[in-house]
């Protein structure tokens, strides 16, 4: 433990390092398809501390969503461990709740209102029903959704299933929510409107919060920290301080230059790879 | 570049801009509008389908009158309808067809008793998957009925047979169509479920079950639809040996069609045929149809 202090003190001079919510360390992630076992990430290590919006970044192929899923639970490393407040992750809790980028991760048959509900009660959040409700209702009247707490799913648009999505995995109150890419199926307006309400959520509750992204932008945006992860397989490239950044400043010279920053990064990898791939065929 | 930019805005008809300020109501003229009583009535949808069977009736009933068909091959629609209703108030039809269903209810529940287990092993173990498609894809084609031989011989002129060929035309369909839609449930959901820490039978009864009911009532609906056709036509070879009976009442619908047949109550035999399709419409339509709008069509997973 001590010898973990004097390492996160040397790289980054804080004034005081507090304990990590989240612990990643020497994690490689592995998982098969039909014919290929495939590396996700190699020896990937990160600390995610309490009320951070810390981004994943990286092109596709650098295993940010499986290192998500692991971090969930759903995928155990073949080296290296995962600690969630010290305690090692072995299967998927309702102490770290995932919210998707797929717009069916809402259940069809409970209304906006049941959904928050049916995870409170089995996430044994809430022992009763009325408990359940009423906490439904705050996070509801939080993502603006009070009109809609008896509609089904289908009948609402993409950006409010997010919305409900987000107010479940938010009334939980997980140590740490962990959102895999929760707006790139939306269109580019209401993405924007989305990244400006989870910031003002996060000025509400400052949650913790792992977040999953392939937009330059939107990590700037979203993120107080950033990590980038460079592809095949994924590995850490860097971790960069975007919490100066939101829409406020989005034409600001320093938001320019960190995206630019971030782009030549990600970018140098990418023209590698091009090279390497033309003796190839 | 600039030449080709060049190239480009010459091909380009550079026309004007403009705006448009938006017509009054009154230029439009019917913006919206009350439908007629005949436009409404035809939307209905009963409406429109009750039309139909009206017109299939006065075809028949005219084409017996006019064309002079005798009784003994095709009766008229009125003395179809007044058998019918002379079964139902005299002969007491509806024992008969309480007979028929309450086989076919044994039947069905032990069938899809035994589609669940199957299903339930074809989910947690490979074997049973294997087992499980390898048995429908085998028996699934076989039609129920070309059993019946067999099952008479096995358990003799009775009840058992006649639920033995049930169940082949229950289980298969059932457990296929249970299966498939379990395995059609998206890995997001079951994510979903395991977030919240449903393990187990909590996460088949409050995520897979309601996640594939869309196929699980197909499943139902095919099974109940095979039975029906199997039970009558068993009902038709065993005459009037069902239950070992001799009273009018003692066997199901099918034995009453057999029955009246060898009598050559040709109108009977047309009232019989009428009640199948009715306890068959009710069913369909009064019971899944119902369940369906509560469910499925309600969440929005089938149309």
């Amino acid at each position: 433990m001590a010898d973990v202090a004097t390492r996160t003190a040397g790289k980054a001079p804080a004034v005081h390092a507090p304990e990590p919510i989240l612990d990643v360390s020497g994690v490689t992630l592995q998982y098969k398809t039909k014919e290929h076992l495939i590396t996700a990430t190699y020896r990937v290590g990160f600390k995610v501390f309490k009320s951070d919006r810390f981004v994943l970044l990286g092109p596709s192929g650098c295993g940010k969503s499986t290192l998500l899923k692991g971090v969930a639970g759903y995928l155990k490393p073949v080296e290296g461990q995962m600690r969630l407040k010290g305690q090692v992750i072995r299967e998927p809790g309702p102490d770290r709740v995932m919210v998707f980028q797929e717009f069916d991760q809402l259940l069809p048959w409970k209304t906006v209102k049941q959904n928050i509900t049916f995870a409170l009660i089995n996430g044994g959040k809430c022992a009763n029903r009325r408990e359940a409700d009423e906490i439904a209702m705050q996070y509801i009247r939080k993502v603006k959704l009070e009109r809609f707490e008896d509609t089904f799913p289908h009948m609402l648009s993409g950006g409010m299933k997010q919305r409900v999505a987000i107010a479940r995995g938010m009334a939980m109150e997980p140590d740490i929510l962990l959102m895999d890419e929760p707006f790139a199926a939306l269109d580019a307006l209401t993405r924007r409107q989305m990244q400006d309400e989870l910031l003002q959520l996060w000025e509400d509750t400052k949650f913790t919060v792992l977040f999953v992204t392939h937009s330059i932008e939107e990590a700037v945006i979203v993120g107080s920290r950033i990590l980038i992860l460079s592809p095949h397989p994924g590995q850490v490239k860097a971790e960069l301080n975007a919490h100066e950044y939101s829409h406020a400043n989005i034409g600001s010279d320093g938001f320019a230059a960190l995206q630019r920053r971030i782009h030549a990064m990600i970018f140098a990898d990418r023209v590698l790879e091009d090279e390497l791939a033309v003796p190839h065929g | 570049m600039a030449s080709r930019s060049i190239a480009e805005r010459s091909t380009l008809y550079i026309r004007p801009e403009f705006e448009n300020t938006g017509l009054g109501v009154a230029a439009i003229g019917e913006v919206e509008r009350p439908l007629s009583l005949i436009e409404r009535i035809s939307e209905i949808d009963p409406v429109r389908k009750f039309s139909v069977l009206v017109g299939i009736v006065v075809i028949w009933q005219l084409y017996t009158v006019i064309g002079n068909v005798p009784e003994l091959m095709f009766p008229t629609f009125s003395s179809t309808a007044a058998a019918l209703i002379d079964a139902f108030v005299n002969e007491g039809l509806l024992f008969n067809i309480w007979n028929s269903i309450s086989i076919l209810l044994i039947g069905y529940t032990i069938g899809i008793a035994i589609a669940a287990v199957l299903v339930v092993l074809g989910v947690t173990t490979r074997f049973g998957a294997d087992l499980l498609t390898t048995l429908t894809a085998m028996l699934n084609p076989l039609p129920a009925i070309a059993l019946l031989p067999m099952a008479m011989i096995w358990f003799g002129l009775n009840n058992q047979a006649i639920i033995f060929t049930l169940l082949h035309s229950i289980v298969w369909p059932v457990a296929l169509n249970t299966h498939t839609g379990f395995q059609s449930v998206s890995e997001t959901l079951r994510m979903v479920g395991r977030n919240y820490g449903l393990r187990g039978l909590p996460y088949i009864c409050k995520v897979l079950i309601p996640a594939a009911l869309p196929s699980i009532l197909t499943g139902l609906r095919i099974g109940w639809a095979f039975a029906w056709r199997t039970l009558i036509a068993a009902e038709l070879i065993f005459g009037g040996s069902v239950l070992g009976a001799s009273g009018k009442n003692a066997g199901g619908l099918g034995w009453v069609i057999f029955q009246n047949q060898m009598d050559l109550r040709i109108s009977y035999v047309f009232a019989g045929l009428f009640a199948v399709i009715l306890v068959g419409l009710i069913i369909e339509n009064g019971i899944f149809r119902n369940v369906e709008d509560r469910t499925v069509k309600r969440w929005g997973m089938q149309r």
